[in-house]
């Protein structure tokens, strides 16, 4: 464990060292370290990887938003690809059938999830544990069926040929070029979710996740904070929708948006570090990059996940990311405790 | 790790990298990738069989002395996850040929993933017909599309059967195109207006209230499309509501899968479809591939699936034996061209496809969907031991359905 | 005035009157004891009062010039009213300064869009707080334990942090649920001069709920009686400790003098 700890400790004092030139200063060095991923993934690998990394761009954003939800205010939601998928498919309809630019699609397509959001929020306010569970799981579940029978939201054939983002004469049609979009979208999501997170906001979650009648006697309104937790989370799943149905080829099909799906998202979650700010992050870009090596093993992945999930469930329930957290707790912990004994007490 | 085991590994490691280089300079992988729905017990079967003939090919002399490579993943019928095996073998592992899919919204976004990378794609098992109609130049379609599916059957059973029809459309992409086509034909050629229309599930367990409503219709036929275990359930359902064996079920062409009789029994007796091959096929080919199929893979009556996976890789071995491949580091795109060109003048293949398969150099329907011939087959028997009959025999025109 | 004025106030459960017609006057800047039997209604007060239940129609609760007889708990919050449990409902996985910062809710300055657009504004504002609310916990001597996850705090610290979290609301009426329940005598005595300080320092009335007679006596100004939801005594401590229906409801019978001055001093 100390090894980890002492990568942690590097990594921190460096950005605790960025921080104190300006506070956006390890947000723009990140953004710029990862805007050559490309073309070094092309050449250490090949460009498969490029898509490798765009898909878990989109992870990211699924995951971040779900983590803020379930992890951080603590409610029971497994029909977060239902959101997913109405961001998906309404951005798709708007330009197929509209023809509008991605650039109008893209937000309608994140609104409409935000709506579904505060719909799929409305039960968290009265229902909690294994009810809002099968609330949230039927609405999900209702969101993928009637996709599936709706000939106008693709059914059976899905939706095909949806138009790749434009900026004037240049076109986002292959891999590098739809990445940056999508890492640009990624990290501000990031960024967004870190002040969502390290606020009042943040704590008001958390509060509503460890007590509700606590949390409503010191100040907080709890429907409210619900509420806002199922738009956010929203809002991040509408973003993700628009962005994988737009990426190439430009294919939706319901089969994309099942519960497999949602239990794939949870495991990110999980073994990302449930309720911890770099959860969603690092789950999306481990699960994806385990799945992805292990594809040789068809026959063996799924018994892979399901261990996978019970033996962190067992052995780390916080997840990677609690690890991290556990850390900068005790740290500050020592750090809080060393300034007292230096200075009064 | 001790010192000992370091040694060794990295002995063997240098071991292995010299007799790799050493294969490698004497002749050249012909890479091909190979994506599938490999989900269900039969599925895993099809991508076996795929995998043991090119074995079978490299046993004896390969193509010219080439290796056949081949990559097999399994795509789970999810489009997302056919994209990216797609775009995994396309890149990593540079395959000269995809193969692939299975389902029908697992191959259409595919088809623009081949035709982008200029990468020749065969397909073993989709029907969807739009898949043809994208107006790629580098896919070739194996199995019998299914806008040829619904003249055959259509015709047949206004002439036989009635012209009084209900549907019971599952919404998996292969099944609700079946469905289509029936009814479009139907109109077009005997002027007859479904007697009843449902949709379900593409996993749907109950038709209880689907079956009353339509015993109370009166029809003289219902056709399920669905696939394999969702129909045996909607046919075994069906007799539990009591609609008589007069009644005749009619298959879409997942009635071929072996599930369909093996799981209805009883309720399988009687239905029929149209589909690209029939066990009960006459022909010595066709004899001696159910016995193969039989004796490797325990499987006694194959269904077209089967078939059309042993004639694709027929079809390949045909195609690369005639393509000029360089197989050099620099020749990938150019191989690529050559192995597409070669698929196209593919004329008159005569294997387990009930009619010969043809294909043709123009990005169309009609030269892209080789296979136009179908079967009419009836289970004469249902249970594990199923045994089916021919009822016709139908090549349909080059451009029918479009 | 009156800071807290309640007037007939009743609670039924079913067919259970928890709380029948109760008058509570309480005046600021003083300390009331609230005892009474376990089940006489205390804590269904404390619920009735801060929002957590509602009362039967006829009650009356006014804070601070406020009706909040039907307001919802974080309303009643905002106005200034805090509170501990009995069973004490930290937020067991935040540390013990995050358990203060949210205390602080009703207080923060920024907004929500702030948050979205102007993040150095609110770690200007967060790392201001955090000060102040180190200085509270210096206060009640957690100071050394400020990162530390609720969870792992010993039993007496957790009522020091509940004690904490209401604090850093800055209340006008503070209400404590039995602070004193399961305490060894040392730490009583701490919790309890911790909270005369706080007074003290912040001006605060204070409302305690309690069944051990001793606390109450030596630190309340005027203590209320219940028994069986009903109002059985008021007055102070000297004074009730003296009323006869008040011994029969703690000792369920009529004693002499040296008795009684010996279950008082238990």
């Amino acid at each position: 464990m100390t090894a980890v700890n002492s990568i942690i400790h590097s990594i921190s004092s460096f950005v605790d060292k960025l921080n104190a030139v300006h506070r956006m200063l390890p947000w723009v060095l990140a953004f710029v370290l990862l805007l050559p991923l490309p073309q070094i993934l092309a050449a250490v690998f090949n460009d498969y990887y490029i898509y490798l990394a765009n898909k878990i761009c989109i992870f990211i954003l699924l995951s971040v938003g779900l983590n803020i939800v379930k992890g951080f205010c603590g409610q029971v939601t497994v029909g977060h690809v239902g959101l997913y998928a109405i961001g998906a498919v309404s951005s798709a309809l708007v330009s197929i059938h509209f023809g509008w630019s991605f650039w109008l699609a893209f937000p309608i397509g994140i609104l409409l999830s935000g709506i579904a959001g505060l719909i799929v929020g409305l039960p968290s306010v009265r229902l909690e544990g294994a009810y809002l569970a099968l609330a949230t799981l039927g609405l999900g579940e209702s969101v993928r069926i009637m996709i599936a029978v709706t000939p106008l939201f693709g059914s059976s054939t899905g939706l095909l040929s949806i138009p790749e983002p434009t900026i004037g004469s240049f076109v986002f049609d292959n891999y590098t070029k739809y990445y940056y979009m999508v890492m640009t979208f990624a990290m501000i999501g990031i960024y967004l979710s870190f002040s969502i997170l390290r606020s009042a906001t943040g704590r008001a979650f958390m509060a509503v996740r460890e007590d509700t009648v606590a949390a409503a006697v010191h100040g907080i309104n709890v429907a409210k904070y619900k509420l806002l937790a199922f738009v956010i989370s929203a809002l991040y799943a509408g973003a993700a929708g628009g962005l994988f149905a737009h990426m190439p080829p430009g294919y939706i099909h319901h089969n994309n948006f099942t519960i497999i799906e949602m239990v794939t998202l949870l495991l990110m979650v999980v073994l990302g570090g449930i309720g911890h700010i770099w959860g969603g992050i690092l789950g999306a870009i481990i699960v994806t990059i385990i799945y992805d090596q292990t594809l040789e093993f068809y026959f063996i992945q799924p018994l892979l996940f399901g261990m996978t999930m019970i033996l962190i469930v067992i052995f780390m329930p916080r997840g990677i990311g609690g690890v991290i957290d556990r850390y900068f707790m005790t740290k500050k912990f020592m750090k809080i405790r060393e300034e007292n004994s230096d200075g009064t007490s | 790790m001790n010192k000992l085991y370091k040694n060794c590994l990295a002995g063997g490691l240098a071991g292995v990298m010299v007799a790799g280089m050493a294969i490698g300079a004497m002749a050249a992988d012909i890479r091909v990738g190979i994506t599938m729905r490999m989900i269900s017990e039969n599925g895993q079967k099809y991508g076996q069989m795929v995998m043991d003939e090119i074995d079978m090919i490299n046993k004896s002399g390969g193509i010219n002395g080439n290796m056949i490579k081949p990559t097999l993943m399994n795509d789970e019928c999810k489009s997302d996850k056919g994209v990216a095996n797609a775009i995994k073998l396309i890149n990593q592992q540079k395959v000269h040929l995809l193969i692939g899919s299975t389902c029908s919204s697992v191959t259409l976004p595919i088809v623009d993933i081949t035709a982008k990378a200029s990468v020749p794609q065969i397909i073993p098992h989709s029907t969807n017909g739009k898949i043809t109609k994208k107006g790629s130049a580098w896919v070739f379609r194996v199995p019998v599309s299914g806008r040829f599916y619904a003249g055959v059957n259509a015709k047949y059973v206004g002439e036989n059967i009635g012209k009084k029809i209900a549907y019971l459309c599952a919404a998996d992409a292969a099944s609700q195109n079946d469905c289509e086509a029936m009814q479009k034909q139907m109109k077009a050629q005997h002027g007859s207006e479904p007697a009843y229309v449902a949709q379900v599930q593409e996993k749907e367990v109950d038709f209880r209230t689907h079956m009353q409503k339509i015993k109370s219709a009166g029809v003289d036929g219902i056709l399920i499309a669905a696939l394999a275990e969702t129909m045996a359930r909607a046919l075994i359902q069906s007799y539990e509501a009591g609609i008589p064996a007069s009644v005749r079920r009619i298959g879409s062409s997942s009635a071929s899968n072996s599930p369909v009789p093996t799981i209805a029994g009883d309720a399988a007796k009687g239905v029929f479809f149209a589909a690209a091959y029939a066990a009960a096929d006459n022909r010595p080919i066709a004899r001696l591939f159910n016995e193969m199929v039989k004796k490797r893979y325990g499987v006694h009556a194959p269904d077209h699936d089967f078939s059309q996976a042993y004639d694709l890789v027929r079809i390949v071995e045909i195609a690369l034996n005639n393509a000029n491949l360089k197989l050099d580091s620099g020749s990938l795109a150019a191989d690529r061209t050559a192995i597409r060109d070669s698929i196209a003048s593919i004329k008159n293949y005569e294997g387990l496809a009930s009619g010969p398969i043809s294909f043709c150099a123009a990005a169309t329907p009609q030269c892209r969907d080789g296979n136009r011939t179908a079967v009419l087959i009836a289970y004469s028997k249902g249970g594990k031991d199923y045994k089916t009959e021919v009822l016709a025999r139908v090549t349909m025109p080059a451009d029918f359905g479009l | 005035m009156a800071l807290l004025d309640v007037t007939g106030l009743s609670k039924n459960f079913g067919g259970l009157l928890a709380l029948s017609n109760l008058d509570v006057s309480i005046e600021a800047g003083s300390i009331h004891g609230l005892i009474g039997p376990n089940g006489s209604g205390k804590s269904t007060f404390f619920n009735l009062v801060t929002g957590v239940y509602q009362p039967n129609p006829g009650s009356r609760i006014i804070f601070d010039g406020h009706d909040i007889t039907s307001s919802p708990s974080h309303e009643i919050g905002s106005l200034g009213i805090a509170r501990t449990f009995q069973l004490l409902r930290l937020f067991s996985e935040m540390t013990v300064l995050q358990n203060l910062m949210v205390g602080y809710h009703t207080h923060v300055s920024y907004g929500f869009l702030t948050t979205l657009l102007n993040n150095s504004l609110v770690s200007k504002a967060d790392a201001e707080t955090a000060d102040e609310m180190m200085d509270l916990l210096e206060f009640i001597g957690l100071a050394d334990f400020a990162g530390m996850p609720a969870s792992e705090l010993s039993g007496g610290q957790r009522r020091l942090l509940a004690l904490g979290r209401a604090m850093a609301m800055r209340p006008k009426l503070l209400m404590l649920d039995e602070p004193a329940a399961g305490l060894s005598p040392v730490n009583l005595d701490n919790l309890l001069s911790i909270v005369m300080a706080l007074k003290e320092k912040f001006g605060l009335t204070v409302l305690i709920v309690e069944h051990i007679l001793k606390v109450v006596m030596e630190t309340c100004d005027t203590v209320t009686v219940l028994d069986y939801g009903e109002k059985i005594g008021e007055g102070t401590p000297e004074h009730v400790k003296d009323d006869h229906a008040v011994i029969e409801a703690y000792l369920g019978q009529e004693m002499d003098d040296e008795e009684i001055r010996a279950a008082f001093e238990a």
